[in-house]
């Protein structure tokens, strides 16, 4: 027979592992997958999805659940077009989006504030003043350190200490 | 209706509270990368104060007694008459200096004071052998302090300036 992969028609394929092929078709085909290791590997796939299917279990809708979904969908169905156009701004439907629109602006805003500090705290011009005692303080701890170097021996610098 | 209204307002003081938190988390000046903190400080008080306006000098210096104000005005003066290598090498000991504790600064600061009084000739001697100390090994310096030479040679004021200067400040190159 020829090999459904090679021949890109896996009907076959499909059909023997959905246990759809007669006897004489499935002696044939398993004659062929014990010399193909291709067909051999994509048939085990196509079990082993066969047997997931047939574990898988639906979840169970609620009693009423055919009723409701007719029900809304008859209402869906008798809204005018002006209803339909502003639900989204309905009490009950802002009551329900807001928390998180509200949740997602404060997330954007966060971001960029982090993003960029400084269009949110510049610096003020009196923040960049200093004051005299702050350059008085350092001036005479460089001034210290300069009159000390200037003692070194070998170095001509004028003392002049003020 | 109430509690939409409750919940944005909620939401509202938590951006408000974020944002005055990022506020306050800057600092007033980012500094430029790849300079020490402390150089960054240095160049940030005296930069700084050379950028601000005469007026706005004038206003911080009249804060402050005349005679500070003078000697603050003098200072500056010749700082910025430095060549900009005395000027780095002024820096380079200054940030080892501010990197030190408070408590030792302080050291630091009373010893170059009583240095500065020292006659010029003494100053000389006693830098010279704070140089000569710093390149001895631990042991070696203490052996040093305690030899009968160094005690008959310094006085207890400049074995103390030595002491301390040597242990605290930077080897000058």
């Amino acid at each position: 027979m020829n090999c459904p992969m090679e021949s890109h028609d896996p009907e076959m394929l499909v059909a023997y592992a959905a246990g759809q092929l007669d006897q004489e078709a499935v002696a044939a085909f398993e004659e062929h997958l014990s010399g193909c290791p291709e067909c051999s590997a994509t048939a085990a796939d196509q079990m082993a999805v066969w047997q997931a299917l047939d574990v898988w279990e639906t979840p169970s809708v609620s009693p009423d659940f055919n009723r409701r979904l007719y029900h809304r969908i008859e209402t869906e169905m008798r809204l005018s077009w002006w209803e339909r156009l502003t639900r989204p701004f309905h009490p009950l439907v802002l009551r329900r989006i807001l928390p998180l629109t509200a949740t997602a602006a404060l997330l954007l805003m966060a971001g960029l504030i982090l993003e960029r500090p400084a269009a949110v705290a510049p610096a003020t011009k009196g923040a960049e003043a200093v004051r005299a005692e702050q350059v008085e303080r350092t001036l005479e701890d460089l001034e210290l350190l300069r009159q000390f170097s200037a003692a070194r021996p070998g170095n001509n610098e004028h003392r002049d200490a003020m | 209706m109430r509690s939409v209204l409750l919940q944005f307002g909620f939401a509202a003081v938590l951006a408000a509270g974020a944002c005055s938190l990022s506020g306050a988390q800057q600092p007033a000046e980012q500094p430029p990368a790849g300079q020490p903190a402390v150089e960054q400080r240095l160049n940030a008080v005296l930069d700084r104060w050379n950028k601000m306006s005469p007026e706005e000098r004038e206003r911080e210096l009249a804060k402050l007694p005349p005679e500070r104000a003078r000697r603050i005005r003098l200072l500056l003066h010749r700082y910025n008459l430095m060549n900009p290598q005395e000027q780095q090498a002024l820096r380079q000991r200054y940030r080892t200096f501010s990197e030190l504790p408070q408590a030792e600064k302080e050291t630091v600061r009373q010893r170059l004071r009583e240095f500065r009084q020292l006659p010029r000739e003494r100053q000389v001697t006693v830098h010279a052998e704070v140089d000569e100390l710093r390149r001895l090994p631990d042991a070696q310096r203490q052996a040093r302090y305690e030899s009968a030479e160094f005690r008959g040679r310094y006085s207890p004021q400049e074995r103390q300036i030595i002491k301390d200067l040597t242990e605290y400040l930077e080897p000058e190159k």
